[in-house]
């Protein structure tokens, strides 16, 4: 059973962590397409996203390596 | 462009703050594990931080020179955590697993702060 939640964590949060990168991304692609001059602050905005997307499914790795050291 | 430089070498400079810390910590004090732990999971933080950096540097300029980029690094970064939990699994008589867990999100708490002190200063 272990096994299977440390399987259920690290899918979702991979779900989780793609969904929300995958907008970000977009968005950041648009954004620097039509205003390159931007690029700064956009790529800013982008890395601040994408650490707090991040933040989340990391915990859940850890959790569900523990759940599999337990 | 300016901006993003700034950021990055802002947080660097944080991270090695931090971690000259906690070797201060490990020297000095008697909690050994704990900031064995901290210096684990904060070595392991710095490295996802410089990745996402890195990352981010080049998708923008790939993006800006209308090139291919290969991703973001996510699962590299999701590597490097399961890599510390199972180092702080495998020695555990080193190593504070709570410690090495705190230290890992150093680097988000170091993101976050700088966000805000930038955010109030500017």
């Amino acid at each position: 059973m272990g096994a299977l939640a440390a399987a259920i964590a690290i899918g979702l949060a991979a779900l989780g962590a793609g969904l929300g990168n995958g907008m970000i991304v977009s968005r950041t692609v648009e954004g620097i397409a039509r205003q390159p001059e931007l690029r700064g602050a956009l790529q800013t905005t982008m890395f601040i996203g994408v650490a707090l997307v991040e933040a989340i499914p990391i915990f859940a790795v850890v959790i569900a390596f523990m759940v599999m050291g337990s | 462009m300016e901006q993003y430089q700034s950021m990055i070498t802002r947080q660097r400079k944080w991270m090695f703050y931090l971690l000259a810390l906690f070797v201060l910590g490990l020297g000095f004090t008697p909690y050994t594990s704990i900031f064995l732990g901290l210096l684990l999971g904060t070595v392991l933080s710095f490295y996802n931080l410089w990745v996402m950096q890195r990352k981010i540097t080049r998708f923008g300029q790939a993006v800006a020179h209308q090139k291919g980029t290969a991703g973001i690094g996510t699962f590299t970064r999701l590597a490097s955590v399961a890599l510390a939990v199972l180092i702080a699994f495998r020695y555990e008589e080193y190593f504070h697993l709570t410690a090495v867990i705190i230290g890992l999100m150093t680097t988000y708490v170091v993101i976050m702060i700088d966000f805000m002190i930038f955010r109030l200063r500017y």
